[in-house]
């Protein structure tokens, strides 16, 4: 078989980068500023994301029909590099405060990154298993980096156990899967033409529509499809987050060092939500009748309880835990809407969803820069200790405030227009519960993000340290350019909403062909 | 008797919920680890039975998957190890009911 090697030369490249600076900051040690490879890390991601989309928006390929490279893959690719870009550019100052071995630090940063840039890829599920793990492995290291905090310890042991245990139950329903199906492969859009197994090309069977009948019996094989879908669904929902799968997040977002914890909630999510998305449309499509009850009813405790827990949140960390908890409810509000009745509207869904997500992590990484910048200068984290913040450095209370209202869902921020698309979705594909749900837990969230904007605006500074500080110019343009894509998504999102039609349209390539061929 | 597919797929769910309710009870971390091992080697028991039963042309896949997966236990159980030392080393327990500084 040839392999084309080159469709996958950024996640080359990236490997590459992630083993130089590990073992660059090993060999000169001591001789090179430790600050040198958080700049030269941020310079080499922002480079090669700007290459990436340059050379591969056009391409719509497959590499020996276990990772695609088509639009979808390249726009994650894109926002992934993207995402530890301003990552890495945040944690440079903080790294160099309060952490040791910045090779490593960045490496690993690097592999996760890898992870997710092949789990966005992937569709077949021995891949996507593999890069899952990568991303998993390195954020438990990374969560407990700081290895002389127990917080920092205790976390990342939770996140340890939670995950590997979350592993397994997803790979017995894989396994489940592959026993119902025969196959690891997600559809077979094969540009070489050659008919291969899938698994939507199988549970095409259940519906009675095209595939081939080489399965036994539906009804006999149905159990074992239902449990394997809830386990998948469960394990999916273990790394997203989702409750009541939820209970690790706080823990490993509050001892996690800040940055990763920025890293976490918007890289860890976006890469699980990106497989979510390929492995559910791809190929479980056929079947959507069967698994979208389990993901509703997971969608809609999710934003119940995630708003409600963060009511009563008083460290920073744990509200934005439990806020980002509260944005996976309204996620996975996407995936439900994905069974649709024409492939039209499960598309409209797939791109609410992947919008959504990116004014949520463009958002987030926002917020997350703020708080690292206010951590450096003072040290705490408690949502009491922003008091008078607007007084102290008018910058950071603003871009705060911005972020929060965006998430929150205010108009004139990405958060509004986003999360307007997904329930319009939901609404439109027939599911005006969940909708009414999402638009009710939007209003309790405003309350809990107006409580940290209420001590930054409406309270003097308090302690002994209520002097004014200056941003460093690196952090200031990030968070600048981030709170211009904010405002600009919510204004105008119809040029960025182009782009993701254009991505997503390739998940239903296989499910628009099967469709076609029944109607013949 | 002869055995066949259904005896692997049940002795697969067996371990695999032996090992589900060890991961849930135990109060050890490495406990917890142990059970999890359980959970995955019950998933490489029933990708092997498929694997022998299928009528597909392909499950030679299968089995390298099973590879991959006990490569990837390991990988596991290192990282885990790891972490679990530090916490000894720092807290003097691998209890998991007892490492609760973060809560709420």
């Amino acid at each position: 078989m040839d392999l084309e090697y080159q469709l996958i030369v950024p996640e080359f490249v990236l490997a590459t980068l992630a083993t130089l600076v590990v073992a660059g900051a090993l060999i000169f040690r001591g001789r090179v500023r430790q600050e040198f490879w958080g700049y030269a890390t941020a310079g080499a991601l922002l480079i090669l994301a700007i290459l990436t989309a340059v050379f591969y928006w056009d391409t719509n390929d497959d590499f020996a029909n276990v990772l695609a490279v088509d639009h979808f893959t390249v726009l994650f690719r894109v926002f992934f590099l993207g995402i530890a870009f301003f990552t890495v550019l945040a944690a440079i100052q903080f790294a160099g405060d309060r952490l040791k071995n910045h090779g490593e630090f960045y490496g690993l940063i690097l592999f996760a990154t890898l992870g997710m840039m092949l789990l966005g890829a992937a569709r077949e599920l021995l891949t996507a298993y593999l890069a899952l793990e990568l991303l998993s492995f390195s954020f438990y290291i990374l969560v407990g980096f700081n290895k002389l905090n127990p917080f920092s310890n205790e976390g990342s042991l939770k996140y340890m156990l939670l995950g590997a245990f979350s592993s397994a139950l997803m790979l017995y329903g894989i396994s489940l899967i592959y026993g119902v199906t025969g196959s690891t492969t997600y559809s077979a859009i094969d540009p070489d033409g050659s008919g291969i197994r899938s698994i939507a090309g199988q549970l095409a069977n259940f519906t009675g529509v095209g595939g081939d009948s080489s399965l036994p019996d539906p009804d006999a094989v149905r159990p074992g499809l239902l449990i394997g879908l809830i386990l998948i669904t469960a394990g999916l929902g273990f790394k997203v987050s989702a409750v009541p799968f939820h209970q690790w997040t706080p823990d490993a977002y509050q001892g996690a060092p800040l940055p990763i914890t920025a890293f976490l909630s918007a890289g860890g999510k976006a890469a699980a939500f990106a497989f979510f998305l390929r492995l559910y449309s791809e190929a479980f499509l056929p079947v959507a009748a069967e698994w979208a009850w389990f993901v509703a009813i997971l969608a809609a405790v999710t934003m119940i309880t995630g708003n409600l827990m963060a009511l009563q949140q008083t460290n920073l960390k744990r509200l934005m835990a439990y806020s980002s908890i509260s944005q996976v409810g309204y996620l996975l509000v996407g995936i439900v809407a994905l069974n649709a009745e024409t492939i039209g509207q499960s598309q409209d869904a797939a791109a609410a969803l992947v919008l959504h997500l990116i004014g949520y992590v463009a958002t987030n990484i926002a917020v997350f820069t703020a708080i690292i910048a206010f951590y450096n200068r003072t040290g705490r984290d408690d949502i009491v200790d922003v008091r008078g913040l607007a007084e102290r450095q008018p910058f950071l209370a603003f871009v705060l405030a911005a972020g929060l209202f965006s998430l929150a869902g205010m108009p004139l921020f990405a958060g509004f227009a986003t999360k307007f698309i997904v329930f319009q979705v939901a609404f439109s594909n027939g599911f005006l519960w969940l909708g009414a749900i999402g638009v009710t837990a939007s209003f309790v969230s405003l309350y809990y993000y107006l409580m940290v904007i209420k001590q930054m605006y409406l309270y003097e500074p308090e302690g002994t340290d209520r002097a004014r500080f200056r941003v460093p110019r690196p952090m200031a343009l990030a968070i600048a350019l981030l709170v211009a894509g904010v405002f600009f998504l919510g204004l105008y999102p119809t040029p960025l909403f182009d782009v993701i039609n254009e991505s997503t349209a390739g998940l239903f390539q296989q499910a628009i062909e099967t469709s076609a061929s029944a109607v013949r | 008797m002869i055995i066949g597919l259904e005896e692997y797929l049940a002795l697969g769910a067996l371990l695999f919920s032996l090992g589900f309710y060890i991961a849930l009870s135990k109060k050890n971390a490495v406990g917890v680890l142990m059970g999890v091992e359980l959970m995955l080697n019950a998933v490489n028991l029933t990708l092997i039975a498929f694997s022998r039963f299928s009528t597909s042309d392909i499950t030679l896949s299968t089995q390298v998957f099973v590879i991959f997966i006990i490569a990837v236990a390991a990988a596991e159980v290192a990282v885990g190890l790891a972490l679990i030392l530090v916490v000894y080393r720092n807290r003097q327990t691998i209890n998991v009911d007892r490492t609760t500084l973060l809560k709420g």
